[in-house]
């Protein structure tokens, strides 16, 4: 996705070829990393970047700060693994129903404090994460608590009549389906937002009071934006188990809705590239930067911090600012 | 008589929308001066902006001689500007007592004195003594008018600014308060006050400027002003040819 | 049974006075700037290590180590106040210095992680170990330490906001900002007399926490959810409601690990803080005030 900025105003124009862009990526991206480990760091990616546009959906747009993502997330994960391992469900049946469980526990949180400032909001969905980390740990009949469950199956084989069969246990098929779903959301939040529904949510998020004398009731859709944000979260939940095959409630402790913060932020709000962007950075550098691992968090807080205080719209306004430089008097797009 | 205040050229902006154009009005000493206007015309944001609550986007203020235009509001009260808001804002869980003394704030190291002028403001203000102990959102409209009066009178200002002091009160009270304001007037301290009530407002002033949509559109002493037919028939309710009364109300602009 | 009752409810109490000690400081800061300091946990985290610190690395008394943790809290409140509220005041997203100290808060934390370890340190004062004994209750020395130092602290900052100029001000500013600056008050200055006296009493509750909590540069974690909790339940910026909540969620506390299960405690508390959301979002446990909700 870096080299389209290179390719001059007329295709960063076009959404049609930059989507097109994005899946030449995608596809190609497999056969440049060839080895397990990178294969594996691209599914984290992709995985990473479903969550922040999940949050920034709600945080951009909405402006409601959700820091509840871990706690969906979770919920995703263990709802579908329990359906398939359990009740045998499957699969894909799993798949939406914990997605949807999800955005339904979503709905339910936010209902309580949507009428009220943003702060309720963030610390009732803090204590959610908080509170689903406990439950998952300590509900041992249920989860297996801190043993976790294992042996996790990979999304079954897919027989399609014109490409064969698709084993998931190829890590490269792994990676195209779970980025797949990583687009489709893109898309189908892309397209949301250019709707009048992004238009609403801006509304909302500009001036509450404004958008209630056109008629705009607000807290309805901030408990829209925030099932939205919290079914998206449930779905990676859903790859995100059987991808990594061992469930542990320590994969969703609060400490992984901060990371995801920390790459909204970073990327930038109110755009849903610019999360992208961070979630990319913020998985694949630590990963680049080997040395810094056990400072990897230091950093992450410093840069949410750094950010807000200094470039509050994050890499993609420093991209407006640079590009701004280089092509003065571009159109602003 | 020296001049206390002087606005030049205040241009004053929410965001880029225009509020008021070149507002440049004076204020004598001892005088009590008045901009009378209707709703909306600008009257309470030149006087926001003069107590320092907005900052205009361009023009300057002066007051006693010196130029204030950039000084925020806690530092011109300190200076001798007193403003009593719109909408009379007293500190609702605090307490009349705790009220006033927080007028005094100025004083806050001197007790003696913050008591001496507390007791000051009881005897004026009868009953609020009788309220002292009463948590201030609990008094009636005119109640709180006094209070806030008597509180923006603790830091013995030399300019007193009164943001619509009649707004939602009844006649009787209203007769009170601009009473009071003349027997302040008579101690010594200026007033600025800007009403929508203009004929107490001309009544009480020696001076007076009119407001329309953002700019001055005439200015002079009161009697001139009350003697004006535009202003008769725009806010004083003069007796139209066609033999309706309209009270207070403007003609539409 | 009584015993057990009357014990737990001691212990509740003295749990629940550390707990309002620490949530004091977060619901000044909201009643006088409507914003919350996510990092006002760690504070008390940091507080606790510099009274270990001292007592344990200085050799000094217990009380110096409170006296230095209160300095160290007063300190970051101040630098938190002047490196991020301030700046951010009124610009944009009324949400944004709450983002930027999640910040300082996962630096913190981390950076105490990476200092520290993740093991517990074993905070012991001279008072820990003193034991005393009426009637069938069990009481350490330090329990009735904490209790007094709360309780007077409680009473002092109670005394400040109801009887001197400053403490009115800084409710009046509270109260009403714009108005308060008409009557000469600098809201900024006030504004940060409170970020320092918040964070002075959140690293003094550490101090008081230490030898009671499990230790780690996480313990102030475990605090925060329930120091919010308890600020929401007692209405944000309303000291007395805050003083109750807080001994309420120390009560539920120690009766819930006594007669029903520890982990539940977060469950119970949070329950009742979507209860206060749901029902009487200005607060559960005291008069009504319509302020900033």
């Amino acid at each position: 996705m870096g080299r389209q900025r290179f390719w001059g105003r007329s295709l960063a124009r076009s959404r049609k070829l930059r989507f097109l862009l994005a899946v030449v990526v995608i596809g190609l991206l497999p056969l440049a990393f060839t080895g397990s480990y990178w294969r594996t760091n691209l599914i984290v990616c992709a995985i990473n970047v479903l969550l922040a546009i999940g949050l920034d959906f709600v945080l951009g747009y909405a402006g409601q700060l959700n820091l509840g993502q871990s706690a969906f997330f979770g919920i995703g994960a263990y709802a579908s693994t329990l359906l398939v391992i359990k009740l045998g469900v499957p699969f894909w049946a799993a798949f939406a129903l914990g997605t949807l469980g999800a955005g339904a526990a979503g709905a339910l949180l936010s209902i309580f404090a949507v009428r009220l400032r943003g702060h309720y909001l963030a610390i009732a969905s803090l204590g959610f994460a908080v509170i689903t980390y406990q439950v998952l740990l300590n509900w041992i009949s249920l989860t297996q608590g801190p043993l976790g469950i294992y042996a996790i199956a990979p999304p079954p084989t897919i027989a399609l009549r014109w490409l064969g069969r698709i084993p998931f246990t190829d890590l490269a098929n792994l990676f195209y389906l779970t980025a797949g779903l990583t687009l489709v959301v893109y898309v189908l939040l892309d397209r949301m937002l250019r709707s009048p529904i992004g238009e609403t949510l801006t509304a909302i998020r500009e001036d509450e009071i404004s958008a209630a004398s056109l008629g705009i009731n607000a807290s309805r859709w901030k408990v829209f934006a925030f099932a939205v944000s919290s079914a998206v979260a449930g779905a990676a939940g859903c790859f995100y188990a059987p991808f990594v095959g061992t469930l542990v409630p320590d994969a969703f402790f609060v400490t992984e809705s901060f990371t995801i913060l920390a790459m909204v932020i970073v990327g930038g709000t109110g755009t849903l590239i610019g999360p992208a962007v961070g979630a990319i950075l913020l998985t694949l550098l630590p990963e680049l930067l080997r040395s810094i691992g056990d400072l990897r968090l230091i950093l992450y807080g410093a840069s949410i911090t750094l950010v807000v205080l200094f470039m509050p719209g994050g890499l993609m306004q420093a991209w407006r600012l640079l590009r701004s430089r280089l092509y003065l008097g571009a159109e602003v797009p | 008589m020296t001049c206390l205040l002087a606005t030049t050229g205040l241009d004053i902006t929410y965001g880029k929308v225009f509020a008021c154009r070149d507002i440049s009005i004076d204020v004598a000493e001892g005088e009590i001066v008045t901009l009378i206007g209707a709703n909306g015309a600008g009257k309470s944001t030149t006087l926001r902006a003069i107590a320092g609550v907005i900052k205009p986007r361009s023009g300057v203020i002066l007051f006693e001689g010196r130029d204030i235009t950039a000084l925020p509001s806690h530092e011109r009260n300190r200076l001798g500007i007193a403003l009593v808001p719109e909408g009379r804002h007293v500190f609702p869980h605090l307490t009349v007592r705790e009220n006033l003394e927080l007028g005094g704030f100025k004083y806050r190291k001197d007790h003696v004195r913050v008591r001496r002028l507390v007791e000051a403001m009881f005897a004026t203000f009868t009953r609020l003594r009788e309220r002292a102990g009463q948590k201030a959102g609990t008094l009636s409209g005119g109640e709180q008018q006094m209070l806030v009066l008597g509180r923006a009178m603790m830091s013995e200002p030399r300019l007193l600014c009164l943001d619509e002091p009649s707004l939602g009160l009844a006649p009787l009270v209203v007769r009170d308060i601009f009473r009071t304001i003349g027997s302040i007037n008579a101690g010594g301290t200026s007033v600025l006050l800007v009403e929508q009530n203009a004929r107490y407002a001309l009544k009480t002033a020696s001076r007076g400027y009119v407001l329309q949509t953002g700019s001055i559109t005439a200015s002079g002493p009161c009697a001139l002003l009350r003697a004006d037919i535009r202003v008769q028939e725009a806010y004083l309710g003069r007796r139209t040819s066609d033999g309706i009364i309209n009270n207070v109300r403007p003609k539409s602009e | 049974m009584t015993g057990i009752v009357l014990q737990q409810g001691i212990n509740g109490i003295v749990i629940g006075s550390l707990y309002v000690l620490v949530a004091l400081g977060l619901t000044l800061i909201y009643g006088v700037l409507v914003q919350i300091n996510f990092a006002h946990a760690d504070i008390v985290t940091l507080g606790a290590f510099t009274a270990y610190a001292v007592t344990h690395f200085l050799g000094q008394s217990y009380f110096a180590g409170i006296a230095v943790a209160l300095a160290v809290g007063a300190v970051l409140g101040w630098l938190v106040n002047a490196t991020i509220f301030s700046p951010l005041r009124d610009r944009g997203n009324e949400l944004l210095p709450l983002i930027a100290t999640i910040g300082v808060s996962i630096m913190l934390q981390n950076a105490m992680l990476a200092l520290l370890g993740p093991i517990p340190y074993a905070f012991e004062t001279p008072y820990s170990n003193l034991v005393i004994r009426y009637g069938g209750l069990f009481l350490t020395v330090q329990n009735v330490l904490i209790v007094v130092v709360s309780s007077v602290s409680i009473a002092l900052l109670y005394g400040f906001m109801k009887f001197t100029f400053l403490g009115k001000a800084l409710r009046a500013v509270a109260q009403d900002r714009e108005t308060a600056g008409l009557m000469g008050i600098n809201p900024n200055h006030l504004i940060m007399l409170t970020f320092v006296i918040a964070s002075a009493l959140a690293g003094m509750g550490g101090a008081l926490l230490g030898p009671v909590l499990v230790l780690t540069p996480f313990a102030g974690t475990s605090v925060i959810v329930k120091a919010f909790a308890i600020v929401i339940i007692g209405g944000f910026g309303n000291i007395e409601g805050t003083i109750l909540a807080g001994l309420l969620v120390g009560l539920i506390e120690s009766f819930t690990t006594q007669f029903l299960d520890p982990g539940l405690i977060d469950i119970v508390v949070f329950a009742l803080l979507l209860l206060t959301l749901a029902v009487r979002p200005t607060g559960l446990v005291a008069e009504k005030r319509e302020e900033n909700v």
